[in-house]
């Protein structure tokens, strides 16, 4: 009993020791006081049209969280959400989404790229059980949310910062690898004739 | 052995982990409580589920799963408590008190992205509020809510024309029942439509002929939301339910404002008018009802303080000293938490 309770608290003063290690991603605060993620990656061996086709056909790709892009001219403006679990040990269900706008730009040998106007949008279990957003427009991330709410508010914004951070190390990745984006097509599955085979 | 066991289950539990991952089963769920004072003292306003008068009561606890996989999908919801039992809910097999405990039963199945099939047993698509105390504003119900139905047991197809227009159209049991005695006797259906962000409207049909009833009846409805700024919201529900051979039915309006003056704190208000029609040579009866309600939010729980005021074309209140009354009214205070 004595060497169980003794693993146990190993296990758990180990956790907690890494836990204070590991680095959470934040977001941080542009010149108008909204939370941004920006940033600048150089790719020097590509022009800004192959940048483009990279980004386009990642996009494109089911891999990509889904981007509705309002245009792709010289700056290309999109808007995306990524959905807030609440999870405990094994049981998880959606409490909301956060809407962003995603900013991209390019230009010969680098390409920008910033996510802001983060929007908290509510979900309520609709009467068929389903959780649907509760109103259309969403609470920004920077509103002060009170005492009441505060540790709620600050689950949102480390998962956003969290769900960001993947985001763009994803897409940099993408943009930076030189084998093609795969887009899943139907495999064909091969055909054996056994009709009149001879065994 | 001892040492085993837990590193066992440990595997077990982070194997089930994975696995949730990769095919999350969602749980959710409710607890409400409530405490109601009628200022005469009576059990006065007899909507559904805030009737105890000067009592702490409960209201239900609440627990819904929902798993997808691929096209198909299921919801199953089960409620314990008065509000989740004799207050909503039939008995399961109809000769004693047992009961099925269940709001929501059903299974689901999307042939494309725009047409849907859903059978089984589920919560009405008439009306503006719901069992669910989570899915309300005002924690008392509005008269259109407890004279309407509760679920429909059936099947629906649902087609998406656009994100803007869509369609449901169903064949159903009578009303709140797990089974039908006279056969599947309803048709149902339900026009979406979403003309702007923020503003959603559903037009309603509901008709057959329910075992036993004098006549069919018919329920047209109108349901609509819009959010009209971050901080207000504007509701309606308009209903009219017929049942022929002078059958009687309702009509009735409700018309709901809120406005959310910070992100823990709102007031609403909700504002009806309710006529019961008479039968068999019987004149009318309506009532107009206000609820202000209070809405303090702190994490997945909601403090609903509200007072609520009645005001009859009859006597059908009572006062303190037991005398027919044409008014009543009420506070309340309700804990709803969310999970």
């Amino acid at each position: 009993m004595k060497i169980v309770v003794m693993c146990l608290c190993f296990f758990i003063e180990m956790s907690s020791v890494f836990a204070q290690e590991r680095k959470e991603p934040m977001l941080s605060f542009d010149d108008k006081g909204k939370y941004i993620y920006y940033e600048v990656v150089t790719q020097q061996d590509k022009s800004a049209e192959a940048l483009k086709e990279r980004a386009k056909a990642y996009f494109r790709s089911p891999a990509a969280p889904k981007i509705q892009f309002l245009t792709q001219d010289s700056l290309w403006i999109g808007k995306g959400k990524l959905i807030i679990n609440k999870t405990a040990f094994v049981l998880t269900r959606p409490s909301g989404e956060v809407r962003y706008q995603l900013y991209l730009d390019f230009k010969n040998g680098k390409y920008r790229f910033w996510l802001t106007d983060f929007n908290f949008i509510p979900y309520q279990r609709d009467r068929y059980g389903n959780f649907v957003p509760a109103t259309s427009i969403g609470i920004p991330l920077e509103q002060n949310p009170g005492k009441l709410n505060a540790l709620e508010w600050a689950s949102y914004l480390k998962v956003t910062a969290k769900e960001v951070q993947l985001f763009a190390d994803k897409f940099k990745q993408t943009m930076l690898a030189d084998t093609a984006i795969a887009i899943p097509t139907t495999k064909a599955v091969p055909v054996q004739v056994t009709k009149d085979q001879k065994w | 052995m001892k040492l085993k066991s837990i590193f066992t289950t440990a595997s077990l539990s982070f194997a089930s982990f994975s696995y949730a991952q990769e095919a999350p089963l969602q749980i959710s769920g409710s607890v409400d409580t409530y405490y109601k004072y009628d200022f005469a003292k009576q059990p006065n306003i007899g909507t559904s589920f805030a009737s105890d008068q000067n009592s702490i009561s409960l209201g239900m606890i609440d627990l819904a799963l929902k798993k997808t996989t691929g096209k198909a999908s299921f919801v199953g919801e089960l409620s314990f408590g008065p509000r989740g039992q004799y207050q909503s809910l039939i008995n399961g097999d109809g000769t004693d008190d047992n009961s099925f405990h269940i709001q929501n039963l059903y299974a689901a199945y999307a042939f494309t992205d725009k047409f849907t099939v859903t059978a089984g047993y589920m919560g009405t698509f008439i009306g503006y509020e719901v069992i669910s105390p989570t899915g309300n504003y005002n924690y008392s119900t509005s008269y259109l809510f407890t004279n309407g139905p509760f679920q429909n047991a059936g099947i629906k197809g649902s087609y998406a024309f656009s994100s803007k227009v869509s369609l449901m159209l169903g064949l159903f049991n009578d009303w709140n029942v797990y089974k039908d005695l006279n056969g599947v006797s309803h048709v149902g259906g339900q026009l979406t439509l979403s003309p702007v962000e923020g503003w959603t409207a559903y037009l309603n049909v509901l008709s057959g002929k329910s075992a036993g009833a004098v006549g069919t009846g018919t329920i047209l409805d109108l349901t609509t939301a819009y959010q009209v700024t971050e901080k207000v919201k504007l509701g309606l529900n308009a209903a009219d339910y017929s049942v022929t051979h002078d059958g009687g039915g309702y009509t009735g309006g409700a018309l709901y404002v809120q406005n959310a003056f910070t992100t823990a704190f709102s007031l609403g208000l909700r504002g009806e008018y309710f006529n019961w029609k008479g039968t068999g040579g019987d004149s009318d009866e309506n009532v107009l009802a206000f609820t202000l309600s209070a809405n303090v939010k702190a994490g997945g729980l909601t403090f609903i303080p509200e007072v609520r005021f009645d005001d009859s074309s009859s006597a059908m209140f009572l006062k303190k000293n037991l005398n027919p009354s044409k008014n009543a009214s009420q506070f309340s205070l309700a804990a709803v938490y969310a999970f």
